[in-house]
Parts: C-alpha cells; structure tokens; sequence
C-alpha cells in the first residue's frame, strides 16, 4: 500500500527538487564568492599573511625656477640581515661589528634571531657600506635608502626648510609640500603564519619605493644668491637682530628670492640654534612698518579722490589730532608743500591729514582689500597674519598713526603683496612659490598666476607709482636709484615696541620697498633690516642701499631693456645729521656685560678698558647729552674692593625690576631686602657706597609710573604720552 | 540467504558513491591537517610542493589524523554491517527501550560531560571520547520512524500532531543543555522531513514549519531591537547570526567565516592544488580539517573539486529518496526519509556556513569532515538506508 502511493511519491519528488535547488543554491554563492570577489579575498588573503618592512622612497628634488637643483637626495645604503640565511652567525658578526662600530654580541644576537628581517644599520655611508659589501656575506643585503642633501646650504634655507631623519619635511617648502616630496615607500614584503612566524623562503620580495615629485620653485638660484650676499654684507656692516629682502615677481605673484638673517645650514640643522630654522620672518615676523605704509595710505587717498598730486599741504612740523601733538620728523616742519612733495618727504602731518581725510572706514576698506590683517596664504608653514586695530575700536588717534604705518603690525609678505599690488596696475596676486611639479620628469601641476583682487584702479596704481618714483628720484629714496632704470618705492624706519609696550629708544627697523621699472614693474622688493647695530638706522641710508645693491644686479639679470636718459640724483641721500641726542645712561657700578647692553640699546657704542666685572667709571658721564652712536668708555673695575677689604661697591639699582636687582646683587655677594614690587626707586646704600660683602641692602620697588599694559604693540599706542613724537621717520 | 543475492540487492550506487566520497574525505582531511611546520620538517618549501605531483603531496601528507579517519570509516563499516543485519523491521519491537537509553544517555553528558569550545559533547569511555548527540541522531530516526508509522492517518489536525513534537522534543531540549544547537536543529529538521512524508495534511505541516520559523527568526530580531528574552546564550546567538555581516567581528564570530571565505574566494576555478592552500597550511583557517573542510576543499582543489563533491551528494541523496520511495512499508519509508532529512541538513548547514549564507552551528560534513562519532554515525545512517532497500520486496527472505 505505502510503496505505491502516489501522494508520497509525489512528496519524495518534491523533496528531491527543493534539495536540487538547494544545491544550485549554494554553488551559486560558492561561484559568486569565486568568481565575483575572488581578487578581493585573493588580496585579503595576502594582506593576512603578508607582514611588511617599509623602504623609505626617495624624496622628490627641488629645483629653482630655471631647472638648477637647489635640494637633490643622495642615495646611501642600509643594511640588513635574513637570519636564516646567514651560515655563521657568529663569523659573521665578527666581521661586520668592527667595520660599524657595533657590539658584535649584540650583532651575534641579532643575527641569530628567529627572524626573516633585522636591519642592521641604516644608511651608512658608501666606503662603509663597500666594505660590508666586500666581505660578501650570506644573508646580509642591502636597501638602497636616501639622505636630503642641500647644494648650497646658505641658498634660502627658510624657504626650502629642512627634512627630519626618517625623510620627513620638517619645516619650510620640505614641509608644506611633503606629500608631493614623499614619494611612495617600498616594502620587503615576509610572508607570515598565522601565528605570526616568518615563513623561510615562501614569498619574500622587495617592492622598490616610488620616488617623490620634483618641485620647481619660482625662486631664482641667481636672484637668490644676490639677496643672500647683500644680507651677508648688511650682517658685517650692522649687525642686525633680523634682516630679510623679499624679491617678486608682480605680475605672477611668484617670489624670486626670500633670505633671512640670522641663517642656519639645513644639512646640520640638528646643531643649530632651534629659534633661527624655527621660522621663516619673512612670513612671520610681525612688525611696524613706518614710512614704507604711507604707499598704502597714499593709495587709498587717490582712489578715493581725496587727494591729488598738485594740492597744497602745509606742515608747521607738527599735528594736532585728538588732543595730542604729533611732530614732523623735521623739526620746523616741511612748510608749504604738494602732495607730490609730501610723499618725496615722507611728511607725517602730511600723511596724517590725507588719512584722517579718507577715513576710519573707508581706510579700513582698503587695509582688507591689500590683505592685511590676514595671512597671504602662501604655501609654507607658520605664518603670521599681522596685527590691525579691530575697525570698531579704532579712533582718530590710531587712523593718524596708522596712516604713517605706526600702531599696525604687518608681516613683510603682506607687504610686499600690497606694494606688488600697486606695480601690478592695482591687481592684488596670490604670493606663490611652486611653479611646476613634477613626476618623473612630467608635469603634473603647473603655477597659474592667481589674481586675489583688483585693489586699486589701474589708473591709480600708476600715478602712484610715479609718486614713488620721484621719491628714488629726488626725495628720500635716492639711495635706491639704479643706474639706467626707473626705480620706485618708498623707505621707512620704524621704533621697535618693547617687551613692556612703548616704543623702544634705540631700536629701529629700517625698510625700504620698491619696484622696477617703474613704467612696467618686473620686479618688487622689500628690505627689512630690524635694529641694526652701530647708530645709522634709517631706512634710507640702511634699507635703502640693500635695495639699489640687489636690483641693480636682478634687473641686470633679467636683461630688462635699460631707460636711456635718465638722470641720476645730484647727491645721494646723506645722513643728515639729525641731532638725535641721547641722554647717556648712567651705568656706573653696573656689571660689565649689563652696562654695555643698556649703552647699545640707547643707540650708542660701547668699549671697556680695563679688566673687571663692574663699571667704576664713565665717559661721557651720566646724563650727558650726546650724538647718537657716540662711543662710551667704560672703566671695569672688579667686583671686590681693590683693597682686598672683603668690600664691595653698592650699584645703582634705579629702575631695575626685582629679578635684575636679585641678580646684580648676587653676583657682588650682598644679600637683597626687599620692599614692595615692581622697579626700584630707593636703595638702603647710595651707588658707589662700600659695603661688607654680605651686607643686606634693602632696595624699595614701586610699580612703574601708570603703563601697566602688557600687551605689546598695539595697546602701546593708545597708551602713550600725550606728546608723542611716534615716528623717527625722517624719510 | 546468499551472499549473492545479498550483493545484488544491495544498492551498489548508494555504496559507491559513499565509498568515493569518504576516498576524497581522507585525502582532504590528510590535506588540511598538514601544516606548514610538518613540510618544513620534511624539507620542503612552496617552490618544490608547488612542482610536485600528486602521488608525492599525497606522500607528503601528514597521515595522523588521516589514518585515525580510516579506522573510523572502518568501523563504521563494521556498524552498517551490523545495522543491516538485523531486519529494520524488528528493530520497532526495541524502539522504547532506544529511545530511554538515548535520553539517559544525553542526560549522562550533562553531568560527565568533558567540556570542549564553551559546551558539553563527549563522554570518555576508556581511550575513547564519545559524542551521544551523534548517535542520538540515529536513535531518534528509529524511535520517531516508529512513533508516526503507528499513527499513520491519525496526524491530521495539531492536536494529533502535538505528541510528535513531545516525543522529539525531550531530546532536544537535553541536547539544547549541552548546549549543541546545530544537533537541535537536525532534530527540527529529521523531525520536520518526517512530517512531511507521514502527515496526510501537508499544508498543515508546512504551515507549523513556517509558523515556527518565523517566531524564531521574530524571537531573535525581537531580542537584538529589544532586549527581550532569548533561550539562547549570547555567543550562540551571535554565531547564529554573524553570516549576515561577518566583518562586523572580524577577530571574533566572524573570523572563521570570514577566513573561510577568503580561503575559499582566493582559490579560483581549478583551486591552489593540494598542500596548497595557504590559507588553511599556514592555520589561518580555524577547525579545519572539521567543521571548515569544505573551506579546504574549496581552496585546493577550487569551484571544480567542490563541484564534483556537491554532485556526489545530489547522486548520493538522489538514491536515498528513491530508497524512501521504494520501502515496503511506511516505517521503512520514514526511516529512509529521517536519514535523507538528517544528512541533507548536515550538507547544506555546513556549506553554506563556509559561504556565509548559514549560521555557525558546528554541524560537519557528512562522510568528509574528520571526527569519529560523526562518521559511524552517518555509516550507520547508510546501513538503515541499505536496511530498507534490501528489504524493499517482502519475498527475497
């Protein structure tokens, strides 16, 4: 009965059919598993049994605008072991360590591991690596790595930066563009067990490393190398805190040349000083640019149709704005005078009268249109944006200092910018240093000039410009004049703010930015030389021969057409003794080094004579009116009594802060007491007095009078005294 | 009877294929059980395996565990022998007494269990370690075969049906203690497949199936979105449902199949040979001469070697429906239906985990994974299968 029935049999039928499905089912995902995401397991499979070693790939090389390569890597050797494959492990080591300097115990150890890979020693040298080479050993290799090599290591290193051990870009363009630089890094490729064993002999291969892009910068190797040699020579003759020259291109925004002082080798950057390769001043260094700004206000005023060249101005050598007084550099003033004169004498009542006349509001507008206040966007790393007064707390006050480039803080790209801007017929340009890349030898990326915005009219940037050429011609500038061309641009000369807020005496950055030709602008170029030492800190006797030295030979160089007929300045521009005098500082019963320091910073050179620590004597005398840059002498005497008393002489500690008292104090073994805080105003023994070593002297510190503002630069402007004599600037 | 006779009414296809696809067991069991260390030992490396023919890997082998699975497969020879013995037909007068020795048997693993991967399978008797859930396959087959045969044409509304569900259901639940839920649910599966053939309403049969399928399937969503209460333990749950995303636990749940899957998907049509396998020489593939030796299979010898196995089964599984069909009698029927049931589920659970498109359940490969219990027992399965067939004309005894 049940065999025959045919509803079973017809349930059997359908069982057999489901399980065919079934079947063709899982083929089907088996097939789908094969065939569909097969090579993708295929490389997951590999990944999981694949462990790497990464060979570092060769970075990319740095050439200047012409082809002429600035940075190259160097190829040198690292060198490895296969344990496995190395016959005697103890010979072996025997060999090797001595040649590298190694424990050969430890190398043993290393050589005998259980391991398929051990480097030995990486990038060593080529005799070095000849000779492991020559004893020609099983199981040791060699990976060709590479080393960063600067060709001339005084050529822009702030600009090309440096890269760290593992051919990492540490700082500069090495930096910024280290992904292009990098390359793609090989492998030594082991294959391993699950339970993480090498496994001896299966797929064990090197992938070699992609060599990084080549970078052509829109640097020029000549250009650069003229700027470098003129910092050199600003460096023996002034001795400068920081100096720096911008050269670039107006119409591309490309920089031709960037240098700094003080400099660094980037082959040995370990062994410099970290505060000199740490940053690039030309992009950071945030300073009060004086008179070379008044391009700027001058820019605004004739856009804005608030002046024009033939109207009248009269300086009566000061100016009242608010309820202070801001003098003229030139005592008397400069009398009735144009505006073309105004901008030849870099007048500041002049200056002043013209931005009060544009404007807080419109002034700003163009203060954002030439990019200050915000960085340029230059590809390096660490730059600073300036400092501008918030719009909405600016008063008249710091429109007027504003207006002759004091109480702002720009940075010398942003600056150069703007003046690019103006010999750009108005066009704003994106500063840039990358002109080509490329990957073996094919560009890959190409510079387009960048056009930020049209600041100016045309029209206006050209009248501007001779303005500009008149002050190289005839007024402040003349020391910039370069044969045979038309050369524009302005000089200025600013005081440093100091670590405490208020202008410092005695600390001056001098400036000077112009273009050339002056018709067609080729070329744009600021110098900026920050407190120079020995006196003479006038842009245009400072700045301004740094500028003529190196356009001379740039605009040479780029075979620009000279202008025939042109005149050169009847005299060049002079110091004329300014009769800056100074008050010598009092520095009797100082230490020597202390003394000397406090002489420099009041504009005034210092020699001793004598041996000692502390000053006995001096001459001129406290107090005395003299010529900025006069020598003092001073006469050491050592600390002690000369009469071997055990006594010593008290100093004067008048208006030093606790912290400087303690110091000088504790170097002439006396012990301070003391009373309140802030500077000192009182001391238990008068200067001079000797006293038992040990002695207590108990010195009374007052708060300094009123400016408790900290904050450097900008606060100190608004906290100045009523009479103010802000600008130096005689240009 | 004749030992003539006896061979011709053997079913020689059902006999020839199984003894074919135990060959090719044996030699991917040796296969997968030859690590890397072992052909180091011999000295060998990927560049001379790979030049080598088959008759050397073959040598080459590792032959431990390859010769312990032979002497399984001989004596489950011996217990298909002694299955077919004695007509299938007796064995309903011993069927209660099975079906207690089972369940004492079961309940004897909870309390001596030797615990092995989080669960309690095997008993030690002497050098042997013993796996009752595999021979309670077998005996619930019998007892259930049984169990419907004497109530044929009574199974007709759920209230009929209920008793069926008791009856299995109490094994099921001792061997869901262990925990082994991949044997609870080819109890689900023989006790369904059963069903099916024994109940004259179908529909209603399918329909408590589906119904239960989907409150399993609610019962776990309910728990992932809810929180609600599971029978289950944690990691069983997640075994149970890591095929959907294995990468979501790669060094977890998912490690096996998702290293089972790129064994598999890294081999390609004609496979990496034997010995080959990198996958599974250097033991990235976990369990794999066991639960993931199709994994093995697939990788050595490619979408070829697991074709030609998943057609011996079809020809294999082909004959044991045609067996179910021929039977005399409906216990005869069912019992060749249990079988079918059983081992048909075993085939799809374990491939299909290999592929990711079933769950974890660590239910092996019939006649092909290694393991003792697993081989008599589906030896056994095949001596039923012979049992009826021989049997199918009442005239031959």
């Amino acid at each position: 009965m049940y065999g025959t029935n045919m509803t079973v049999r017809k349930r059997l039928t359908l069982t057999l059919i489901l399980a065919s499905l079934a079947f063709v089912f899982l083929m089907g995902r088996l097939a789908w598993v094969q065939f569909v995401h097969g090579e993708e397991l295929q490389e997951k499979a590999l990944e999981v049994r694949m462990r790497d070693i990464p060979v570092e790939a060769k970075r990319g090389s740095v050439l200047d605008r012409n082809g002429k390569e600035l940075v190259i890597s160097i190829s040198v050797d690292s060198i490895y072991a296969t344990p496995g494959q190395v016959e005697d492990p103890r010979i072996a080591a025997d060999k090797i360590a001595p040649i590298l300097d190694m424990n050969a115990d430890k190398l043993f150890e290393k050589l005998s591991k259980h391991s398929s890979f051990e480097w030995i020693e990486r990038k060593v040298d080529n005799e070095t690596a000849e000779k492991i080479r020559a004893l020609n050993l099983d199981g040791i290799g060699f990976v060709e790595e590479s080393k960063r090599h600067y060709l001339d290591p005084g050529l822009a290193p702030h600009v090309l930066g440096f890269a760290g051990v593992d051919n990492q870009g540490l700082t500069g363009i090495e930096r910024s563009y280290d992904e292009e630089l990098r390359g793609q890094p090989g492998r030594i490729v082991i294959e391993h067990d699950a339970a993480g064993r090498p496994v001896p002999e299966a797929l064990h291969q090197y992938i070699p490393a992609e060599q990084g892009h080549d970078l052509v910068l829109t640097l020029d190797e000549t250009i650069q190398y003229f700027v470098e040699r003129e910092l050199d020579n600003v460096v023996t003759q002034y001795n400068p805190k920081l100096a720096l020259a911008i050269v670039m291109d107006p119409e591309t925004g490309g920089i031709l040349a960037m240098g700094n002082r003080p400099s660094f080798n980037p082959n040995d950057w370990g062994n410099e000083p970290r505060e000199v390769w740490d940053k690039n001043p030309a992009i950071w260094y945030n300073y009060e640019p004086g008179s070379t700004f008044k391009i700027i206000t001058a820019a605004a005023a004739l856009e804005e149709d608030v002046v024009k060249p033939e109207d009248q101005f009269y300086d009566p050598g000061y100016i009242k704005v608010a309820d202070r007084n801001i003098r003229c550099h030139k005592a008397g003033g400069h009398g009735s005078q144009t505006f073309v004169e105004v901008v030849q004498n870099s007048c500041n009542p002049g200056f002043i009268e013209v931005g009060l006349d544009v404007g807080i509001k419109r002034y700003y507008k163009y203060l954002d249109a030439f990019g200050f206040g915000s960085t340029t966007g230059i590809k390096l790393p660490g730059e600073a944006g300036g400092i501008v007064i918030p719009e909405g707390k600016a008063t008249n006050l710091n429109l007027a200092t504003m207006s002759m480039g004091q109480s702002i803080a720009v940075t010398p790209i942003q600056l150069i910018s703007a003046v690019a801007a103006v010999a750009n017929d108005g066009v704003l340009m994106q500063p840039q240093l990358v002109q080509e890349i490329k990957d073996n030898g094919k560009t890959i990326f190409s510079m387009k000039p960048e056009k930020v915005r049209q600041v100016i009219a045309a029209d206006t940037a050209r009248q501007l410009r001779g303005l500009l050429e008149n002050v190289v011609a005839i007024g402040t500038g003349r020391n910039a004049f370069v044969e045979g061309y038309r050369v524009g641009g302005k000089t200025g000369t600013a005081q440093v703010v100091g670590e405490s807020g208020g202008y410092v005496n005695g600390r001056y950055v001098a400036s000077f930015a112009g273009f050339a030709p002056a018709d067609d602008p080729k070329m744009v170029m600021l110098v900026v030389i920050a407190e120079p030492q020995g006196g003479v800190y006038y842009g245009g006797l400072v700045a301004a021969p740094v500028f003529q030295a190196i356009a001379r030979d740039t605009l040479r160089y780029m075979r620009l057409p000279e202008t025939p007929g042109l005149e050169k300045p009847t005299r060049p521009y002079e110091y004329v003794e300014p009769h800056i005098e100074v008050n010598v500082p009092d520095v009797v019963n100082y230490p020597a080094d202390e003394a000397c320091r406090i002489i420099k910073a009041a504009g005034l050179k210092c020699t001793t004579y004598g041996e000692g620590s502390l000053v006995r004597q001096q001459t001129p005398g406290p107090g005395a009116v003299v010529d900025g840059g006069t020598t003092v002498i001073l006469d050491l005497a050592p600390a002690t009594s000369r009469s071997g008393s055990g006594a010593v002489t008290v100093p004067n500690l008048r208006g030093s802060t606790i912290k400087e008292v303690g110091y000088v104090l504790e170097e002439l073994d006396l012990r301070l007491v003391p009373e309140g805080s802030g500077v000192a105003i009182r001391q238990s023994y008068n200067p001079g007095a000797a006293v038992k070593r040990g002695a207590p002297v108990r010195v009374v510190f007052e708060p300094p009078g009123g400016s408790q503002e900290t904050s450097p630069s900008l606060a100190a402007v608004e906290t100045q005294k009523p009479e103010i004599i802000i600008s130096p600037d005689i240009h | 009877m004749g030992t003539r006779r006896l061979v011709k009414s053997l079913d020689l296809t059902l006999i020839g294929t199984t003894l074919i696809i135990v060959m090719f067991g044996l030699v991917i069991v040796g296969s997968a059980s030859t690590d890397f260390s072992w052909l180091k030992q011999l000295g060998l490396d990927m560049d001379k395996l790979q030049n080598s023919n088959v008759l050397q890997r073959l040598l080459w082998m590792k032959k431990e565990y390859l010769n312990k699975q032979f002497t399984w497969f001989l004596l489950g020879i011996a217990a298909a022998a002694a299955v077919i013995y004695i007509p299938y037909e007796d064995w309903r007068n011993y069927t209660k007494h099975l079906y207690v020795i089972n369940l004492g048997m079961l309940g004897a693993v909870l309390v001596l269990g030797h615990t092995a991967m989080g669960a309690e399978r095997w008993i030690n008797i002497g050098p042997f370690v013993f796996q009752p859930s595999e021979f309670a396959k077998i005996i619930i087959i019998i007892t259930m075969a049984d169990f419907l045969a004497n109530r044929e044409g009574r199974l007709r509304n759920f209230k009929e049906l209920v008793p069926c569900f008791v009856f299995v259901g109490v094994p099921l639940l001792l061997i869901m203690a262990q925990p082994d839920l991949g044997t609870s649910l080819v109890f689900v599966a023989v006790l369904f497949s059963m069903l099916f053939m024994a109940s004259s309403r179908t529909p209603l049969v399918v329909g408590i199936f589906t119904a239960g399928l989907a409150a399993a399937v609610g019962l776990v969503w309910s728990h992932l979105k809810f929180g609600t209460w599971m029978p289950l333990h944690e990691y069983q749950l997640k075994r149970l449902i890591i095929f959907i995303d294995p990468w979501s636990d790669i060094q977890g749940a998912g490690y096996h199949v998702i290293q089972s899957q790129i064994a598999i998907g890294s081999s390609g049509f004609w496979g990496k040979g034997l010995l080959c396998g990198t996958q599974s020489f250097l033991e990235f593939l976990p369990i794999r001469h066991t639960d993931f030796i199709f994994s093995v299979l697939a990788e050595e010898l490619g979408f070829l070697g697991a074709l030609v196995l998943l057609t011996l089964y079809g020809v294999f599984l082909y004959r044991a429906i045609r067996i179910a069909a021929e039977a005399k009698d409906t216990y005869g029927s069912l019992l060749a239906t249990g079988v079918t049931g059983m081992i048909t589920f075993h085939i799809l659970v374990n491939i299909g985990m290999t592929v990711s498109i079933m769950p974890i359940t660590g239910l092996p490969l019939p006649l092909f994974s290694y393991g003792g219990s697993s081989m008599i027992t589906n030896m056994m399965a095949i001596g039923i299968l012979l049992n009826v067939h021989l049997r199918r004309q009442k005239i031959i005894f």
